[in-house]
């Protein structure tokens, strides 16, 4: 068995340390020992984006990074977006609001996923938006919902800023 | 565009759901999420080879391997258990081996023949590659169309291939034929493919030895199938299984019945007392869970000079792959009672067959059925293309009026009064603009470009009344600061239960839905589950009857308390009042500490406490029904179709909140244009499955799905609230609808598909042939 | 689904990579994005023992303009390519190429050097290198050499660049102006690899007439492609008068397609041509703008 390394990187602005071996993916140290447990898996190879975290502030495949690479970095996960416990982060409360969830499992990643989206594209079209957000499944929802959450949120994030 | 009938303070509202808070913030709790102190990880060793003998199976090398605790083979593990079989299926009809892992023998690429259980899921895969196995290859069964006569059989136990071939011809059917202006004949094809649930199945499984409890974490659609069938697995009473209920991700018809693996597990963590968990990865999904779809009806219709329907013949056959999900089903039959759907259709003959083959067998997917809706939508099409008749207008021909209801459908159906097809088609042609559509379809046309709109109208059983589908119950209780917990046996996996079920609750007891916690799983009564589009109506039934019957209990005590009249009380929002009388008034929490902590203060007799169970029987059947339309436009070029509009007119009765019942069509109709469009379970002739990714298993994103638009016809049904299933209708009305807007598309070049999907090859190679 | 053991190195220079490849030969493999190896690590369709991680590689990353065009470092991401206002400028196919790519998430990670390192047939930057005869700078233990992307992609998944190697730079040439420039492909859905594709480059001498005419293919054959067929007939035409559509057909003698579960090799043949033809039309288009506005 190789070695086990020790790890250490900013989970939601707390240090997060632990130990795995170099093939120990992000996803599962985060969900494992980070006790992240909203970066869902549902693919393992990059394809569903279930598992999308903010790395470096950049949104990332979790599934298809090692924990080892990301010693050091800075890590968002869903549970670290709402500003307080009282308050959602936009594209959360657009969600909510637009149903855009059902069994919620696809949406961890893709809240993040629109979150980075809407960060680099401020006022997007809906063809805009339907293939920006293309790189995340979500079986449930048709999309309608989701789409309309990212026109709400984007709305509510130009009015916040 | 909705008439929606409010038919409560809470009902008919698009209540956020309950459910949110915790979902968009990742604090969900799915199976994944549990970890037990001590826990294990299982990984199954599959077959790669479609069907093969096992000739040796050597587990020494991974037992061996560090952080190993046990590697189980079918020797180990099949007499554990004596049936695969779900509750529904009766013990004496024929039935696949119980083998949950092979033994001897494999049947299909995914088959499991060897389970390893180590301190993690690396570890547990590092020893699968260690386990030696050799297979001879044999000759496998993977075309389902000639598998009844083949000589290999999936199952030797079972002495061939045809699982079950139901026939009820119809003399006056064949009367009907010889005198028609019309004949027209086609075998319609649907193909494989699969539920797809974002999160994949998986269990955790504990065992107290001593007290002989297991105790289970499960990604199910029904704890209530958990418990039964996971107790009788493993020999103990249901009151020793304890099923907890969490967040599912999906499931779609995959996660309403054990599979093998699930059973591996509870036996495994028995055999271990150890907890032990599971977690189904991506491909395992793709190729082993269960697969659907893989059917072909052949139908002749008959049809006079006017249009009418007058008889129809039909054959249908389906693939139930090796190990059908849940056992063997006969949906073709169901389908094939259902073909006469939303028209008057005149006599019907027909058969139905299912055949084992070494594939991925066959499980419940979203409109189990669906092959009558599918085959009925695309035939009338090619019906009205013979008869030179426009598509909408042979269906008004046809369709079933109110004056028809109730009716009884040749096959044996009968309708309720409360159906609408008529209306709902002509809500849909009206929100697509049917006929400015056609002119702007032939102007397209002159400029090169291809349109198409295909439509599907159809009727759904919804929540099914029969045998073990019954019934639900509702076990509520007023806890003593007059907030209310409410047990239920479903198993909500994305269809907003906690929030419907708070608001029928909310408004039948007089709270707010956030005053109200829906508890699945352990400690809730029997009942089949979540699935069949049974919830709204027979969960809900027993939640309505739950509430009142301690509605008028919280009357009774408040009218005793206020010395006032119970019919002069009314109940809102936590808050019993005199009417008319605002400020005469108490709160809920108020009559329910009264109930529990003061109970000599209560009327005299009156039982203490504030609680109460309902069960719910549903009538045989409560039918919904819709219309799609869609708009496609094709690229000749390339042979991509794209969806630039897509049109949803239905009734489900009164919608208890309709942002979920949109949502629910929403995600039907996305699955059903991934069905026709893009996603198929290619096997090739050895039965090697070619789509085990999610980069060949072609699951639609948010680019190929267009809007929808959705339109609501309400006649409430005779259930109490009036309301009807709707969880499963998108899904049925989208294949045909998409199917028969390519064909529309397609007609042009004089190509005439009958089998899915259709992928820009499959387009252009129709177009090529057409002009060949 | 998870990746059978190995040994991790994370080198900071490209002596120190070399070195670690040269060591352990075809027992290590270079990781730059990992959109692509991880993947197949974690389906066990690969193993190796060593993992040579080229993140932390800083002299990997970046894009520099020089010597009549542009040198991108194989570890520049796809995202940073894509955005990149020199590689928009001087090598616009790359920069229109780059939303092909899968999903955003995706291009943060993955790599230029990566992409063309994997050398999938239906993979995007590999056609384009192969139509504007892009250079590829391979270092290894014993030095540093050149490729052309002629002789870079050997076949379905394999390139010159061999096991103790490593893929440092990619140099593409900047063309002169009037040119035009069109990317598209034909996919199943949004992001997803390519079943056909073109990119096209058009360039003209002062007459209108073209003298440069780079047509890459992807998705048509074991390799990326060049439509020679259609860059002959298209060489000292009037750019008014060429029939994309037309010459677009002759495409399909350059292909040698292979089919799969998305498209056999007849519907790659037949619509890949057909799309040739359009890009060639919108890279004409392009031409005649950029000539207008000049
Ligand atoms: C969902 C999804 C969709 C995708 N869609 C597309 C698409 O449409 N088009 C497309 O082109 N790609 C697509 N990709 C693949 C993606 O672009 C990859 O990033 C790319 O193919 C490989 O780049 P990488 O940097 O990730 O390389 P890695 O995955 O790290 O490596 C790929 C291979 O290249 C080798 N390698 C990498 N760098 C070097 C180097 N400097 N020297 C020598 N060898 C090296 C590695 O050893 C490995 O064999 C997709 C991936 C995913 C997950
Ligand atoms: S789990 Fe990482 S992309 Fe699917
Ligand atoms: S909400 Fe279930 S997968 Fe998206």
């Amino acid at each position: 068995m190789a070695d086990q390394k020790s790890l250490s990187m900013t989970v939601n602005g707390r240090t997060r340390r632990g130990r795995g071996e170099p093939r120990l993916t992000l996803a599962d140290f985060l969900r494992e020992q980070a006790l992240c447990t909203g970066v869902h898996v549902g693919c393992e190879h990059g394809v569903c984006g279930s598992c999308t975290v903010l790395m470096d502030g950049e949104a990332v495949r979790s599934c298809l990074l090692f924990a080892v690479q990301a010693d050091g970095a800075d890590i968002t996960t869903v549970e670290g977006l709402a500003p307080d416990p009282e308050t959602l982060h936009p594209v959360q409360e657009a969600f909510r609001d637009c149903h855009g969830l059902q069994c919620g499992f696809c949406t961890p990643g893709f809240i993040l996923s629109v979150a980075a989206f809407l960060e680099a594209n401020p006022d997007p079209t809906d063809d805009e938006i339907r293939h920006g957000i293309a790189g995340n499944l979500c079986r449930c929802t048709g999309y309608q919902g989701i789409v309309a959450a990212t026109r709400q949120a984007a709305a509510a994030m130009r009015a916040g800023e | 565009m909705a008439g929606t009938a409010a038919a409560g303070r809470y009902v008919g509202q698009s209540v956020k759901r309950l459910e949110d808070p915790r979902l968009v913030t990742g604090h969900g709790r799915y199976v994944d999420d549990i970890a037990l102190p001590g826990m294990l990880h299982a990984a199954f060793g599959r077959s790669d080879l479609a069907r093969a003998a096992i000739t040796q199976l050597d587990t020494t090398a991974a037992e061996a391997l560090e952080g190993v605790r046990a590697v189980f083979t079918g020797a180990d593990l099949n007499p554990h258990n004596d049936s695969l079989r779900a509750s529904l299926y009766p013990p004496t009809s024929p039935a696949p081996p119980a083998n949950m892992l092979a033994d001897g023998d494999v049947r299909f690429v995914g088959d499991p023949y060897v389970m390893v259980v180590a301190e993690s899921r690396y570890i547990a895969e590092d020893a699968l590659d260690l386990v030696e196995a050799e297979f001879e290859p044999l000759d496998p069964v993977v075309d389902y169309e000639t598998a009844a006569d083949s000589e290999h059989h999936v199952h030797p136990e079972l002495g061939g291939n045809l699982a079950h071939d139901v026939a009820v011809p119809n003399p006056t059917q064949q009367e009907a034929f010889e005198n028609a202006a019309h004949i027209i004949t086609e075998t319609w094809h649907q193909h494989r493919q699969t539920n797809v649930p974002m999160e994949t199945r998986g269990i955790v499984a504990s065992w107290q030895p001593h007290a002989g409890v297991m105790e289970v974490w499960a990604s199910s659609q029904s704890p209530h199938e958990m418990q039964l069938v996971g107790a009788r697995v493993l020999g103990i009473g249901e009151h020793k299984m304890v099923v907890h209920f969490g967040d599912v991700g999906g499931g779609f018809g995959q996660k309403m019945f054990l599979g093998r693996e699930d059973m591996a597990v509870l036996v495994a963590a028995k055999l271990l007392a150890s907890p032990l968990k599971w977690i189904e990865d991506r491909r395992e999904n793709l190729m082993a869970s269960n697969h659907a779809r893989i059917e072909q009806m052949a139908v002749s219709m008959a049809v006079d000079g006017d249009g009418c329907f007058l008889a129809a013949d039909l054959d249908q056959l389906e693939d139930d792959g090796a190990y059908p999900l849940g056992g063997p089903a006969t949906p073709g039959a169901m389908a094939a009672m259902l073909f006469p759907g939303p028209y008057r259709m005149g006599p019907v003959s027909w058969r139905a067959r299912t055949v084992y083959t070494n594939t991925c067998g066959r499980g419940a997917y979203r409109g189990p059925w669906q092959m009558e809706s599918v085959a009925r939508e695309q035939m009338i099409d090619r019906v009205a293309r013979e008869v030179g008749m426009d598509p909408l207008e042979l269906r008004r021909r046809n369709v079933l009026r109110p004056g028809d209801l109730p009716y009884e459908a040749p096959t044996g159906l009968s309708f309720e009064t409360t159906i609408s097809p008529e209306q709902t088609l002509e809500q849909a042609a009206e929100m697509i603009g049917y006929d400015e559509f056609r002119a702007e379809q032939a102007e397209a046309r002159e400029q090169g470009r291809y349109l198409g709109l295909g439509m599907a109208l159809y009727i759904e059983p919804t929540s099914m009344g029969m045998g073990p589908l019954g019934t639900e119950s509702a076990m509520l209780r007023v806890e003593v600061d007059g907030s209310v917990n409410v047990f239920m046996g479903t198993g909500s996996h994305g269809q907003s239960l906690e929030t419907t079920m708070a608001q029928l609750v909310a408004d039948e007891l007089g709270v707010r839905p956030e005053d109200v916690t829906l508890h699945q799983g352990h400690g809730s009564g029997y009942g089949f589950g979540t699935g069949g589009s049974r919830s709204a109506v027979i969960a809900g039934g027993a939640a309505r009857a739950a509430a009142s019957g301690v509605r008028d209990k919280v009357v009774a005590i408040a009218a005793h308390l206020m010395e006032a009249s119970a019919d002069d009380l009314e109940v809102a929002d936590g808050v019993i009042s005199v009417r008319g009388t605002p400020a005469a008034s108490m709160t809920m929490a108020q009559v329910a500490a009264t109930a529990y902590q003061n109970s000599d203060a209560l009327p005299a007799g009156m039982d203490a406490g504030l609680e109460h169970t309902a069960r719910y029987k549903a009538p045989p059947s409560t039918h919904s029904n819709a219309c799609h339309m869609c708009v496609c436009e094709l690229d000749p070029g390339t042979g991509k179709v794209s969806l630039l509009r897509y049109v949803v007119s239905e009734d489900c009765g009164v919608l208890i909140n309709p942002m979920v019942v949109d949502g629910q069509i929403a995600g039907g109709v996305a699955q059903g244009i991934g069905g026709v469009l893009y996603e198929h379970c290619v096997y090739d002739e050895s039965g090697n499955p070619l789509a085990s990714t999610f980069l060949d298993y072609l699951v639609p994103t948010a680019a190929e799905v267009p809007e929808l638009e959705t339109g609501h016809v309400v006649v409430p049904s005779d259930t109490p609230g009036g309301h009807k299933g709707t969880g499963e209708g998108g899904a049925i009305g989208a294949p045909p609808a998409v199917f028969n807007a390519v064909a529309d598309a397609l007609a042009p070049f004089g190509a005439y598909p009958n089998r899915q999907p259709l992928d820009p090859d499959t387009v252009l190679g129709l177009i090529a042939s057409a002009s060949d | 689904m998870k990746p059978a053991p190995f040994d991790y190195h994370a080198p900071e220079s490209v002596a120190e990579s070399v070195a670690l490849l040269d060591e352990h030969g075809d027992d290590a493999k270079p990781l730059a994005g990992g959109q692509s190896l991880v993947p197949m690590l974690a389906m066990r369709l690969t193993r190796f023992e060593h993992i040579v991680d080229l993140n932390r590689v800083d002299e990997l990353f970046g894009v520099a303009v020089g010597n009549g065009g542009v040198r991108i470092g194989a570890m520049t991401r796809q995202a940073v390519v894509e955005t990149d206002a020199a590689v928009a400028e001087r090598v616009p196919l790359l920069h229109l190429a780059s939303p092909h790519i899968g999903h955003f998430q995706i291009r943060n990670r993955g790599t230029i050097g990566g992409s063309v390192a994997h050398a999938d047939p239906a993979s995007e930057y590999p056609a384009v290198m192969l139509a504007l005869d892009g250079v590829a700078e391979i270092a290894s233990a014993s030095g540093t050499r050149e490729a052309s992307a002629a002789e870079f992609f050997e076949s379905t998944f394999m390139t010159a660049v061999a096991p103790n190697e490593l893929l440092v730079a990619l140099r593409f040439p900047s063309w002169e102006r009037p040119a035009g420039f069109a990317f598209d492909e034909i996919a199943r859905r949004s992001g997803d690899f390519a079943l056909a594709g073109a990119a096209v480059g058009i360039g003209t001498d002062g007459q209108g007439r073209i003298n440069r005419a780079a047509v890459g293919m992807l998705g048509v054959g074991p390799t990326p492609r060049r439509a020679a067929s259609v860059e002959a007939a298209l060489m000292g035409l009037a750019a008014a008068d060429a029939d994309a559509a037309e010459i677009g057909r002759l495409a399909a003698d350059d292909m040698d397609p292979v089919g799969d579960v998305h498209a056999s090799a007849e519907y790659r043949r037949r619509a890949g041509s057909t799309l040739v033809g359009r890009v060639l039309a919108d890279a004409l288009a392009q031409l005649r703008k950029e000539a207008g506005d000049g």
